[in-house]
């Protein structure tokens, strides 16, 4: 912290380090993952695999927002964080009440049990992170 | 890929994610030490990408092609990014960083061995 005048808390800084990382990590996993499913296999679950690029883009634009941490690229994260909560649980939630419309799995399949339900935690502390680091106003 | 390659790879990255762990907890930013040995088990986990991609090259069929070379870029690329992002602030989370790197690794090599089985 600057001693000059009180700045917003950085995203990008102390913890927010991690939820980066992490972030990259998800951003890589979810596009490689879509990139062969679409370009292999497309033919044999179109949504699945199309939620599996949705799931990959929200994941970069996350990375990339919370890493830039200006005000601007704050309110972009919290939107695309909004959409991966709200994706992982319409996702997570219908491939559990209806496994025939997911027959391929997805990052977000059964609230991400593939991934050790990290993409169900993520989400969470990132809108966390985000209020804990909010600029005063 | 070779197996005992593999298994050194589980365990060194495992090493990685550990003395992340250790480092942050005693609340210190990685030492000198300890980002010469995450240097190291990237030039194994480089060893073995190559190793991969080679015995693709020669006509080997794992499970999943696609998936399998998806993993040996990913388990070659984390370490170096991992380590770039956790010095260009560093902080106990700094280790944090390199122990999720660590574990990925880990984690990605072990889902290597069981797409290295010829179709």
């Amino acid at each position: 912290m600057s001693s000059v005048a009180p700045r917003p808390a950085r995203t990008s800084s102390g913890p927010g380090r991690v939820l980066v990382a992490v972030y990259g990590l998800f951003a890589l996993a979810a596009c490689s993952r879509a990139g062969v499913q679409l370009a292999t296999q497309y033919a044999e679950a179109p949504l699945a695999y199309l939620l599996s690029a949705v799931a990959g883009v929200v994941y970069v634009v996350a990375t990339v927002t919370l890493a830039r941490s200006t005000r601007t690229s704050r309110r972009v994260a919290l939107v695309a964080i909004g959409v991966e909560l709200v994706g992982v649980l319409t996702v997570g939630t219908l491939s559990v009440v209806d496994p025939a419309a997911f027959p391929r799995a997805t990052v977000w399949s059964t609230y991400g049990i593939g991934y050790g339900f990290v993409p169900l935690v993520l989400p969470v502390l990132g809108l966390l992170w985000l209020r804990r680091t909010r600029p005063p106003a | 890929m070779i197996d005992g390659l593999a298994y050194a790879v589980v365990a060194l990255s495992g090493g990685v994610t550990l003395w992340g762990l250790v480092t942050a907890v005693a609340g210190r930013p990685p030492g000198k030490a300890q980002l010469l040995f995450a240097a190291g088990v990237w030039l194994v986990t480089l060893a073995q990408t190559v190793l991969g991609l080679v015995g693709l090259a020669r006509g080997f069929r794992p499970v999943e092609t696609a998936t399998t070379i998806g993993y040996l870029l990913g388990i070659v690329v984390l370490i170096p990014l991992a380590w770039f992002w956790a010095n260009s602030e560093r902080t106990r989370w700094s280790g944090v960083v390199m122990a999720v790197a660590g574990l990925s690794v880990l984690a990605m090599t072990l889902r290597l061995l069981t797409l290295w089985v010829a179709r």
